[in-house]
């Protein structure tokens, strides 16, 4: 079984272009520490084009994070800039970069958005 | 709150509030402090000369980032006789720095027991704002032979303050003391340093890098020089216009605050001291008041709200896909979701008033590379307008918020919790929807429309806005206007009635030009008339509603920056007269406050107190009282881009005499504006 970390990594990489990137560029690499091992995911964006790979390359932004807490961030149980705040996240190198790829992460599941008041259908 | 009594430096979003003699001793009700990044640094600063505390003689507000604190040993209480002389001198900028310097009057030698009391509770501003004192995690002090350390853990979250000194000091777990030995007329002097630490594993500081401006004092000098070297020059006859003008522009740069993640550019922050943080509101607003005075302001505030656009659902932060933010904080309860402002998206108003901004932007500086820039992210806030905030499906934006517990009930500008309430001082349901945000929605979709034709290529597009907003338009007149009273009604309750509340609200809506022009002149005379226009300026609530308090926060006060908008929009729709007789309204009231407005002051009538009377919280210097007098000049000289000039059409009151603005910047490069009062106002004396 694969992870939700995998997942979206992979899922990035299949998409290979995300709008809400579209003015950004630049290297991030994600090091997720469980004891003495590092996963790294190298997440590289060309204006909004992506490429993921597993190397342990330098990059633009280091952000290091438990792989668990990593998890809960990409299944939208955990928000990344108040783990950031707290120092459960942390981030070296460029951080606006990862303040526009945190806008990728999902919201919590059980958010439900707006109550409306009656029924539409959305375009 | 901050008395006045107070004094405040800051640069960014560190700053001191401190009593007259430069103490800081923190009570729940005197909430002074060192404070950075929404974390009280220091709740005790105190300075005691042989175990005696010290007496003011006298402070200097040098600057926005420094000041001095003239004191002698004892207490007023009696003559003061002293030999000694003890300045303080202090500045911020990244960190605090103190310069203590002691000069000995007497023909005698003295020996000194010099100390400072240091103590920290690293209260969450929104702990010390509402009197809240109840941490989780576990304060810790270390005392070492070079430093002292203040410190707060919990989990990985740190925060540490680090004091140190030029002279060799004592350090122990309250403070740190020196033994001074002085000749006659010999002088001592130490420089304090504290530093504040937000420290994550590995020991990095989530500020690393990233500084509003430098973080020496002669960088802050130069940075200040250069703020007002630049912005326009304002001369006027009887000098009182050109003073408050000068205080705002240097307020103005106090208020510059680099978030995190701009890399060191500026917006302007809501106000001192509670709210040196991102406000989308706020910013927006202030960004549109001193357009023609500071137009960089504009571009990164559009930039970092478009960057932190909503891009999902989450209840706790009421974001929604395409909303602009409400407000962001970086303090413990923010970090540990005790407050949802990681950002929260609480308001309805940042996410018209963002596409307004845009388009106003452009219209001065001709920079459309930003308006294609941020295509996506105007397009996303029509959507919100359209999709998400429509909560009745009737074609208005309506609000409710979802976070029950600790968001926002009211999500317009008016936002403290009885400011929409019916005639009979009754609180409508939810949701709800106020006037003033359906003119900001309007007025979205007409600029929009002019980018999408003009600059995005998209006419079919613009065809759609124009034909929503003239819908719109046709809706709202329709739905909102209180026939009996000739006033659009303040809100819509959850049933579609009108809640017929006469407020300052319609007065943005002329602003916004959704004022269909055969009611225009109605409006214009109740923002002038009696029940809302007390001689100085403009009452949130009209005298006679059931909740009207002179003193009341947001139903009844004058607020300067409400003001500066309705004189905008009388201006907009040919009142000239009654714009004037705001302007010249709130820039008397000005000079009382030596030209530093208020957030807001009590709505008597001006025969009755002779002098405006501050609202007893407010936040001073706040960002969009501190815009205020500019949008005010803005409005009474006429400044309108047109065409890629700038027209001018100066309708003065005759009291004011003759008032210039040489420099105004823009797409024409840099132009002047003369302007000489000829308009005999008589609603003054009304």
């Amino acid at each position: 079984m694969v992870d939700a970390t995998t997942r979206f990594f992979e899922d990035l990489d299949r998409r290979g272009y995300e709008p809400l990137l579209a003015k950004t560029s630049g290297t991030l690499r994600f090091d997720l520490h469980e004891g003495a091992q590092t996963t790294h995911w190298m997440l590289q964006i060309d204006r909004g084009r992506l490429e993921v790979t597993q190397e342990d390359r330098e990059a633009d932004t280091v952000v290091g994070s438990d792989p668990r807490l990593f998890g809960d961030l990409v299944t939208g149980d955990e928000n990344a800039i108040a783990a950031l705040l707290r120092g459960d996240m942390t981030v070296s190198g460029d951080l606006r970069l990862v303040l526009q790829v945190e806008r990728l992460f999902p919201g919590p599941a059980d958010s439900r958005g707006p109550h409306r008041a009656f029924q539409r259908e959305m375009s | 709150m901050a008395q006045s009594n107070t004094v405040r430096i800051l640069d960014g979003n560190t700053f001191v509030v401190c009593e007259d003699t430069g103490d800081i001793e923190a009570t729940p009700s005197e909430p002074t402090g060192l404070f950075s990044l929404d974390i009280r640094f220091l709740s005790k600063w105190v300075l005691t000369v042989n175990g005696e505390r010290l007496n003011a003689l006298s402070y200097d507000d040098l600057q926005y980032y420094e000041s001095r604190f003239f004191l002698v040993p004892g207490m007023a209480t009696h003559y003061v006789d002293a030999k000694l002389s003890i300045i303080r001198e202090r500045a911020v900028g990244g960190s605090f720095r103190e310069t203590l310097t002691i000069l000995n009057h007497d023909e005698k030698p003295v020996d000194l027991e010099i100390r400072m009391e240091a103590a920290s509770d690293f209260a969450d501003l929104f702990q010390v704002k509402d009197e809240i004192l109840n941490k989780k995690g576990e304060l810790y002090t270390e005392a070492e032979s070079d430093r002292l350390r203040l410190g707060y853990r919990r989990g990985n979250f740190r925060r540490e303050t680090v004091i140190s000194s030029s002279e060799p000091a004592r350090y122990d777990q309250r403070g740190f003391a020196y033994s001074v030995h002085l000749e006659p007329n010999q002088q001592w002097d130490t420089d304090i340093d504290v530093q504040t630490f937000a420290v994550g594993p590995g020991g990095r500081d989530l500020r690393m890098g990233l500084r509003a401006h430098g973080t020496e004092r002669l960088a802050l000098q130069h940075d200040l020089e250069e703020w007002i070297a630049k912005a326009p020059k304002v001369n006027s006859e009887h000098g009182r216009v050109s003073a408050t003008y000068r205080r705002s522009i240097v307020d103005l740069a106090a208020l510059r605050f680099s978030p995190l993640s701009l890399g060191g550019q500026t917006l302007p922050a809501a106000g001192l001291p509670w709210f040196m943080t991102m406000f989308g509101r706020d910013s927006i607003l202030t960004c549109l008041q001193v357009l023609p005075f500071a137009p960089e302001l504009s571009k990164t505030t559009l930039r970092i709200l478009g960057a932190l656009q909503g891009t999902r659902f989450d209840d706790f932060r009421d974001e929604d896909p395409g909303r602009i933010l409400h407000e962001m904080r970086y303090g413990e309860t923010a970090a540990f979701e005790e407050q949802p402002h990681s950002p929260y998206y609480g308001s309805v108003d940042a996410t018209p008033l963002f596409v307004v901004l845009l388009d106003e932007y452009e219209k001065w500086s001709g920079d459309v590379a930003l308006v294609k820039e941020l295509e996506a992210e105007c397009r996303a806030a029509l959507r919100w307008i359209d999709d998400y905030a429509d909560l009745v499906g009737n074609g208005y934006i309506w609000y409710e918020r979802r976070n029950t517990d600790t968001g926002l009930e009211n999500q317009c500008w008016k936002d403290s919790w009885d400011s929409i309430s019916y005639r009979d001082g009754t609180l409508p349901g939810f949701p709800r929807a106020t006037c003033e945000v359906q003119g900001y929605a309007y007025d979205a979709k007409v600029r929009a429309a002019r980018m999408a034709r003009e600059f995005w290529g998209d006419p079919g597009f613009a065809d759609q806005l124009e034909r929503e907003a003239a819908e719109l338009k046709e809706r709202f007149n329709r739905d909102w206007w209180v026939a009996d009273g000739g006033y659009y009604a303040l809100a819509l309750d959850p049933q579609g009635r009108q809640v017929s509340t006469l407020s300052s609200n319609i007065g943005h809506l002329l602003w916004s030009g959704i004022v269909d022009d055969d009611r225009a002149e109605q409006v214009a005379q109740h923002l002038v008339g009696p029940r809302l226009f007390s001689g100085w300026g403009v009452r949130t609530l009209a005298e006679g509603e059931v909740r009207y308090n002179p003193i009341g926060y947001h139903n009844g006060t004058i607020w300067p920056f409400d003001n500066s908008f309705i004189a905008w929009g009388l201006r907009r729709y040919g009142f000239a007269e009654e714009a004037a007789t705001i302007a010249s309204g709130i820039l008397d009231a000005a000079t009382y406050f030596d030209g530093r407005l208020p957030e807001a002051f009590g709505g008597y009538h001006r025969d009755l107190t002779k002098f405006p009377v501050e609202y007893p919280t407010a936040c001073s210097p706040q960002a969009w009282s501190t815009g205020t007098p500019l949008l005010l000049i803005r409005t009474m000289l006429g400044l309108e881009p047109h065409e890629g000039h700038l027209a001018v059409d100066p309708r003065l009151p005759v009291g004011m005499g003759r008032i210039e603005v040489l420099d105004i910047p823009g797409r024409w490069g840099r132009v002047d504006a003369f302007a000489r009062g000829r308009l005999d106002l008589h609603n003054l004396d009304a």
